[in-house]
């Protein structure tokens, strides 16, 4: 399976490598020259379609770290040739933009929980600063003419040689980024894409992954500034500005944004043509800003997706929804490691709210929640609308602050802690309106829930941990047998009913020792219904977990528990046995409508 | 109560199979009533079962997945929400019942031409008329659900739809409004109240409809609180 | 105090006030109706150029106030309906939308007036006594205008039956939709105001500032800048984002220079986006 995969990815490559190497020959020296500048525009541009093709944020400024890079290798260049000592530092033309991406990335999504658009300004922003600095510091970067009579690059002359070192550039990060996107962590990256949301709640910290990618793309597109600086000879501000910031943009989104061959076309499609035509033709830009919006608006893969549905289409090949980036044979598969929480030994959980109050503009949305579970079992959350019962799972996963009281999960205070820290501290959350991956296949799925608090950094590196399988997902395949049967089906094109079953299994496949379940059986039919309950029943008492399960169909809640925690008005009203609830006039009331 | 005027396509609500949901899924399925000038039908279950989707499909809020709403010989669930309130379809929704950043007063004349209407409700409800220039969003639950109570039976509309108007107001205000609802019925004005106070409902309504699990489970124009109360049982 | 005190402070009041006015629009579209229009500083460039068609046309300066509002409130329309609203529920979309509009604008302009820099002559001239210094008065009288208008805008908001009507779709459109009113109509046509608004701007701003193709990024900018910190959704907000920034960029660009009035601004946003990601006086 990898070994398809990489037979795939390693023929592009050599057929990629063969056609750049071959320029100079087919061409001249000069083509080549010129067609080398836009490979390094391209390097930059895979780096652009990695952040928005990819992970789903977009980055307006990433001229910023092509520009940056080019300037620190320049000044490196010019003052080495004086002190030979300095071409230690040239890494750092990787390395400060690789640096300033992280650093920034990880403050400006530090307060959200999902991408929107502050990022996009913030890296405009950045790259008007870049190319301002740039203009204004005339004595360190040469000021609007640039840094110039940057010497070559050892003995390359960059006229010829030059280009082959920038080939090589070319290969190693589309070598790279074609690697990556079929790991684990290229599936974890479109999923943050995806449903950045859910995938907080399997323990991943999502703003950490978005600003390693980030970061990534930076290094990449300061490795390019580094041999544009020896292929030029000369660095102005216009490769730190907004200007090629922009250009990138469009060259990723009009190539195709999906995969790094497709910015590498653009780059060198757009980017080329854009710089014979733009002297000719005037209404050349203004063409090129119409297919932008059409590409958006139309054909979000680019023309490289184009060319690959004429190429399916010649060879007669069914096309499929879903990119084959991850289509994993049946294999015997691996046995998964151990969940990372707790060592597997750690008895049941405890759980206690304490006087919990979350307060909204004048609204109690809890009001003095106080209950406590103790004990290993299903547990069922009832009370009329507006109780409090989703709030309350809410504010103990870190998606609702509270206003005053404290939560303790076995004894420590885990009060505002986020998401992803709660979900690795073995908690598990099921919604109400089921959220899963709906670009990914079933098995990328389930696959993301194995890995969650399981697979360490390098394992998600590797792909062997696609195979890996538990004892659970035998059981949950057995059961809900359309997730083998339909493992290659995006979960977008599951109904509604299998989508329920489908986020349950993976919120079991996590193991968690506490389980909150909202709603889990919405939506299904009364077999459908049966079948859930049963596969929660069992689930919780194989993993000896908590289980929490917010229920309104009271058929469900005899048969998934004994115990019950009737909530009212943002607090704890009674618990007790379902009978015992039944039978309390305080509930009925409550229930029935009468004097409150 | 006096028998009303039996229900006619030219001037009623007549549903028929209706059905809706969110997604593919249906929490509403195959519910059919009519309603007639000066009648009052009660919507009665537990949290959950579907009563809210069902005041939200008949007064356009929520698409219609199957069958028929028909309001004064017209067929419903073409045009956009808004325009039913100049058919003559007030709706009092369950949560967010007020404009928290207005004042209680600018609530209840957003669509009004004067406040005169509002008259004979200041008198039933003083306290109404005590906090109408303080915004809305300081009062309590059931305040607010006595403001919108007050707008939406001051807009005189030919058939008022309200999702548990009582929720949070305190007992003395619950007769008044009940009076006020059937002083409205005489004049010939319908309503569609989904409750859980059965209390209100049993001095109000002709008719009852009870909802389970999306579906009717049962549904007449005879009825008693014990029976209905059995429904409400958890 | 001295007269170049007495100018710092008036460039600081002015250069809140010019924020004011230029951030309105984007506090409208994006602070009130949610939608992140990257095209903003375009309608700015749009309504600067109106007053350049204007005075090639030589006509009086009113009637390129005039084109400045007609141009870009019909623009306005025509994106509401067909990009806006249907991208409703995708933000990226509308996000990559609006910048592939903002770029067309952007050539579009560039292939009809070319990239060199306008020049719109001052229909107020010279300057004025004040506070005992001399100060331009066509800044004067532009500060004047926008304390009124925004006076104005904020007694309407709060007073007026379209204001409420307003206020009342975007908090809460389901009630709205309920007491009949037509919210998608209230959104466009607030929609329509906010970028006709940033138009008003450019135009007025056009005799001050460098009228060029590329001019609208550093509005949106700054619009932007100014609504992290002051907070989305209301007019004091929107004040107070201002003057934080105004004050900031100001106040260093004199110390230091523009430069790092920049970089301070720009250090302020992403500090607030890191720990106050509402804003001061958030509404949403």
């Amino acid at each position: 399976m990898a070994y398809f995969q990489t037979a795939k990815q390693a023929a592009s490559l050599l057929t990629l490598a063969l056609c750049l190497v071959a320029v100079p020959f087919v061409t001249n020296d000069f083509r080549a020259y010129q067609l080398g500048t836009y490979l390094l525009y391209g390097v930059v541009a895979q780096g652009v379609a990695l952040v928005w093709g990819r992970l789903g944020f977009l980055p307006l400024g990433q001229a910023l770290f092509f520009g940056l890079g080019a300037y620190v290798a320049g000044l490196l260049f010019i003052h080495a040739q004086d002190n030979a000592l300095l071409y230690l530092l040239l890494p750092l033309s990787i390395l400060v933009p690789a640096l300033l991406a992280y650093l920034v990335a990880r403050l400006v999504f530090a307060g959200q929980y999902v991408s929107g658009p502050d990022f996009s300004l913030i890296t405009l922003a950045f790259t008007m600063l870049g190319a301002q600095l740039a203009n204004q510091f005339t004595g360190l970067t040469g000021g609007f003419n640039g840094l110039a009579n940057i010497p070559q690059l050892g003995d390359l002359d960059r006229y010829s040689s030059m280009y082959f070192l920038i080939v090589a550039l070319v290969l190693f990060s589309t070598a790279l980024l074609s690697w990556l996107y079929q790991t684990p962590l290229g599936t974890l990256w479109l999923a943050i894409s995806q449903n950045e949301n859910r995938l907080q709640f399997f323990g991943f910290a999502t703003d950490k992954l978005k600003a390693g990618a980030f970061a990534l793309s930076a290094a990449l597109a300061g490795s390019a500034g580094f041999l544009y600086a020896a292929q030029q000879g000369l660095v102005t501000p216009q490769a730190i500005g907004f200007q090629l910031s922009a250009e990138l943009v469009i060259w990723t989104a009009v190539g195709g944004r999906f995969g790094p061959y497709g910015a590498l076309l653009g780059a060198v499609g757009i980017g080329l043509l854009s710089s014979d035509l733009r002297e000719i033709w005037v209404h050349w830009e203004v063409l090129v800003a119409l297919l932008f919006i059409a590409v958006v608006l139309y054909f979000p893969g680019g023309m490289a997706h184009l060319l690959l549905n004429a190429y399916q289409f010649i060879n007669r090949r069914s096309g499929t929804h879903v990119p084959a980036y991850a289509v994993a044979p049946k294999t015997p598969g691996l046995r998964a490691p151990p969940i990372q929480s707790c060592g597997g030994d750690c008895g049941p959980v405890h759980l206690r709210f304490d006087n919990v109050s979350v307060q909204r503009n004048e609204v109690s949305i809890l009001n003095g929640l106080s209950l406590a579970v103790e004990h290993a079992g299903v547990y069922c959350l009832i009370g009329p609308n507006g109780a409090g019962k989703t709030s309350s799972f809410n504010v103990l996963t870190g998606r609702l602050a509270r206003t005053s009281g404290d939560i303790f999960l076995d004894s420590q205070r885990v009060t505002g802690h986020r998401a992803d820290v709660m979900a690795r501290a073995g908690v598990g959350r099921k919604f109400q309106i089921p959220s899963v991956f709906n670009g990914l296949s079933v098995t990328d799925n389930l696959r993301i829930a194995l890995w969650s608090n399981r697979a360490q950094a390098r394992q998600l590196l590797e792909s062997t941990s696609r195979q890996w399988r538990t004892d659970m997902l035998d059981f949950l395949e057995n059961t809900f047998t359309f997730l083998a049967d339909q493992a290659d089906k995006p979960a977008g094109e599951l109904s509604q009913g299998q989508r329920q079953m489908l986020e349950l299994s993976m919120t079991l496949l996590a193991e968690p020792r506490l389980l909150l379940l909202d709603e889990p059986c919405a939506g299904l039919s009364t077999a459908e219904t049966q079948q859930q309950i049963e596969v929660i029943v069992q689930a919780v008492s194989r993993l000896g977990s908590t289980a929490l399960v917010i229920e309104h169909d009271m058929a469900a809640v005899q048969r998934l528990s004994n115990e019950v925690f009737v909530l009212h008005q943002g607090q704890l009203l009674a618990n007790g046995t379902l009978k015992q609830m039944q039978d309390s006039p305080l509930v009925q009331t409550v229930y029935a409508g009468g004097q409150k | 109560m006096s028998l009303p005027a039996q229900p006619n396509h030219k001037t009623g609500l007549v549903v028929q199979h209706i059905s809706g949901g969110y997604g593919d899924t249906l929490v509403l399925r195959g519910v059919s009533f009519t309603l007639g000038q000066g009648q009052v039908l009660g919507i009665v279950g537990r949290n959950g079962v579907g009563k809210t989707s069902l005041l939200r499909l008949i007064t356009g809020h929520l698409p219609v997945a199957g069958g028929t709403v028909s309001w004064q010989g017209r067929r419903m669930g073409k045009a956009p929400a808004y325009v039913n309130r100049d058919l003559g379809i007030s709706y009092a929704p369950q949560e967010a019942v007020v404009f928290d950043a207005l004042t209680v007063s600018e609530n209840l004349n957003l669509r009004q031409r004067n406040l005169d209407a509002c008259q004979a409700f200041f008198y039933s409800f003083p306290l109404v008329r005590q906090r109408r220039n303080q915004k809305s969003g300081v009062l309590s639950g059931g305040e607010k659900k006595l403001v919108s109570f007050v707008r939406v039976m001051a807009e005189g509309a030919d058939l008022t739809v309200m999702d548990e108007p009582t929720e949070g107001v305190q007992q003395e205000n619950i007769a008044l409004m009940a009076a006020h609802v059937r002083q409205r019925c005489e004049q010939g004005a319908s309503f569609i109240i989904a409750e859980q106070n059965l209390t209100f409902l049993l001095s109000v309504m002709h008719q009852v409809l009870v909802l389970d699990n999306g579906e009717t489970v049962f549904q007449s124009d005879a009825f008693d609180r014990e029976g209905l109360e059995q429904f409400l049982r958890i | 105090m001295d007269s170049s005190t007495i100018t710092l402070l008036l460039n600081l009041v002015y250069h809140v006030l010019v924020l004011s006015l230029v951030a309105l629009g984007l506090g409208i579209v994006f602070g009130m109706l949610g939608v992140m229009n990257m095209a903003q500083g375009e309608f700015l460039t749009l309504g600067a150029y109106a007053m350049v068609v204007a005075q090639r046309m030589q006509i009086a300066a009113g009637w390129g106030i005039l084109l400045a509002i007609l141009v870009t409130a019909t623009l306005g329309y025509l994106i509401e309906r067909w990009l806006v609203r249907p991208l409703q529920t995708r933000p990226l979309d509308t996000l990559l939308a609006t910048w592939g509009l903002s770029l067309l604008v952007r050539k579009g302009i560039e292939a009809v007036f070319g990239r060199q820099y306008q020049n719109i002559t001052q229909q107020i001239g010279g300057s004025t006594q004040i506070f005992s210094v001399d100060y331009p008065s066509y800044r004067l009288a532009l500060m004047l205008a926008i304390v009124c208008g925004l006076l104005m805008l904020g007694l309407w908001y709060k007073h007026s039956t379209a204001g409420t009507r307003l206020k009342a779709s975007v908090a809460n459109p389901v009630l709205a939709q309920a007491i009949g009113i037509d919210v998608k109509r209230q959104a466009c046509m607030a929609f329509v105001c906010g970028v006709a608004c940033t138009g008003l701007a450019g135009a007025l701003l056009a005799p001050l500032v460098r009228v060029e193709p590329l001019m609208g990024m550093d509005y949106l900018l700054g619009s932007f800048f100014v609504l992290v910190v002051g907070g989305l959704g209301s007019l004091s907000g929107l004040f107070a984002g201002a003057g934080i920034i105004g004050s900031t960029q100001v106040l260093v660009s004199t110390m230091l220079d523009q430069t790092y009035g920049y970089l301070a601004v720009l250090t302020l946003s992403i500090g607030f986006l890191w720990l106050r990601p509402h804003g001061l006086l958030s509404n949403r």
